[in-house]
């Protein structure tokens, strides 16, 4: 069964001002499918769509064609939600709670039962290096500790299927190194792991498949042994991939 | 009913450590001033002034702090993006609003308490001692706050613009007490227009007259019918306005 389908969805966003509509295209006809045990990285520049097919995977935003399915359902289904985990680029969290509360609040709207919950938190709390801060307000937490605590409530409820916007962007060397340890030990228990990056020497360590997104269309997808022993590779065919939309031109060395 | 109360936790928490407890404090405040300017005033007049003076405070501090809290109930988690979390996990958009909205008015009930408890300290000072007529009373405004709560809320979500949404908030709370003038005003109206329209409004503005025990403060107190038809259309009409707000909550995106 693969873990994620797109069956030519496509995403158009609409928004009217002052009686003016405009039309802009998030996904064009996107056909994927994404097996499961797979690591996959999605790479794409700014505005490609990366964020969109999450979105949509998540239930977060509704497909103007095409259908997605997660897990076999087709999404949004909220009893399959019980079976991802996510992580969206920036930790979205409410910085009223402490470290704590909030995968406690995470781990009761996942269904853990309560028997079980406060034990489960704590592990996990310790397993991403916050023990130290278990009760402490978020708003007090550094960016790295809301990674962290970001990718703890994508987690706790051990998921099958792992979705991580991101993951790496604004981290400091070491964290992203844990980032992708942990990607690589997720992927060793069978759990199929789907994360956006621009960052291609990260992807290009830890996925079995990518694929490039430019201007809302999948352009290219590649397996690890195109790229992998082979210097540049997968810059060269991003490079190539790509047009650039947001009206930035490249840097002239003349 | 695990995620309900979830939500209703985590909302309350927020809420409480936010400071909407000030608004108790603003009260006191009032109360003490109050207190003091009444005080030249004979025994009987000064009590019946600090009773009507204290009510008619808890209402408008109650009025303000729910119309406030629910305005921005959905739309600051929108706009944190906190809501990208939250319905990452398996929760139905209609358990998420309900468990917010109950948080909520949990919220503003404890404030109220806390209002109340001070205003028959101090009745109690100046020889006031009803606390069954005062329980009642106090029942009717907490009535008139749910109502407003799941007005303001389903303003929130229909209208763009947080302060739209507030004003047009205070606007049908100040119709609400109008209810039978807008109707007498439609019976006697000879332009169709004008008639349906005041049935209109009259009909979607709540009718602050199911809650105005107050009227009967200095007369026979009304039975049980009375405070019980009060309770039933306050239930009626904050589950018809959440009804609504699940629709168009199902409807956004994120």
């Amino acid at each position: 069964m693969n873990a994620i389908r797109f069956q030519n969805v496509s995403k158009i966003y609409r928004r009217s001002h002052l009686g003016r509509v405009t039309e802009t295209t998030g996904l064009s006809d996107l056909k994927l499918d994404i097996e499961t045990g797979e690591v996959f990285g999605l790479l794409g520049l700014n505005g490609s769509g990366k964020t969109t097919a999450i979105k949509l995977l998540m239930g977060l935003h509704h497909p103007t064609k095409g259908e997605v399915e997660t897990l076999g359902r087709r999404a949004p289904d909220v009893a399959v939600l019980a079976r991802i985990g996510y992580a969206p680029e920036s930790a979205y969290l409410n910085k009223t709670l402490t470290g704590r509360e909030s995968l406690r609040l995470f781990a009761a709207l996942s269904g853990i039962p309560a028997a079980d919950r406060e034990r489960r938190v704590t592990e996990m709390l310790v397993k991403v290096g916050l023990d130290k801060a278990l009760d402490k307000r978020l708003c007090e937490y550094s960016k790295g500790m809301l990674q962290r605590a970001s990718l703890a409530q994508a987690l706790v409820h051990n998921p099958e299927l792992v979705i991580l916007d991101e993951p790496v962007t604004g981290l400091d060397p070491l964290a992203i190194k844990e980032v992708r340890l942990l990607i690589l030990w997720l992927k060793s228990r069978g759990k199929t792991v789907l994360f956006s990056s621009h960052d291609i020497s990260e992807v290009e360590r830890v996925c079995d498949r990518i694929g490039i997104l430019s201007g809302g269309r999948l352009v290219k997808v590649m397996k690890q042994d195109e790229w992998q022993g082979k210097a540049d590779a997968l810059e060269t065919a991003f490079a190539d991939a790509v047009v650039r939309t947001d009206g930035v031109g490249p840097i002239r060395m003349e | 009913m695990q995620t309900i109360s979830a939500v209703f936790s985590y909302t309350l928490k927020e809420h409480l450590r936010r400071k909407a407890w000030l608004f108790a404090a603003l009260f006191g405040l009032v109360l003490l001033g109050g207190a003091l300017i009444v005080s030249a005033l004979g025994a009987d007049e000064r009590a019946r002034l600090l009773l009507d003076l204290g009510l008619a405070a808890i209402e408008a501090i109650s009025l303000v702090s729910v119309v406030f809290l629910t305005v921005n109930l959905i739309l600051s988690e929108i706009e944190s993006r906190a809501i990208f979390l939250i319905l990452s996990h398996p929760v139905r958009r209609a358990d998420y609003l309900l468990g917010r909205f109950l948080g909520t008015v949990a919220a503003v009930t404890l404030g109220m308490a806390g209002m109340a408890l001070m205003h028959m300290a101090i009745l109690s000072l100046y020889g006031w001692w009803e606390p069954g007529r005062y329980l009642a009373a106090l029942v009717c405004l907490l009535g008139k706050t749910g109502v407003m709560g799941a007005l303001s809320l389903l303003l929130s979500l229909a209208l763009t613009s947080e302060a739209a949404a507030m004003a047009f908030a205070v606007f049908l709370w100040m119709l609400g007490h109008f209810s039978s003038e807008m109707r007498f005003l439609a019976d006697r109206s000879g332009s169709a227009f004008m008639k349906t329209t005041l049935i209109a409004f009259s009909h979607a503005a709540p009718d602050f007259a199911h809650f105005n025990y107050r009227d009967f403060w200095h007369q026979a107190a009304p039975g049980a019918e009375w405070l019980m038809w009060a309770g039933v259309y306050a239930l009626a009409y904050t589950a018809a306005c959440l009804a609504l707000s699940v629709q168009l909550f199902e409807q956004k995106e994120f």
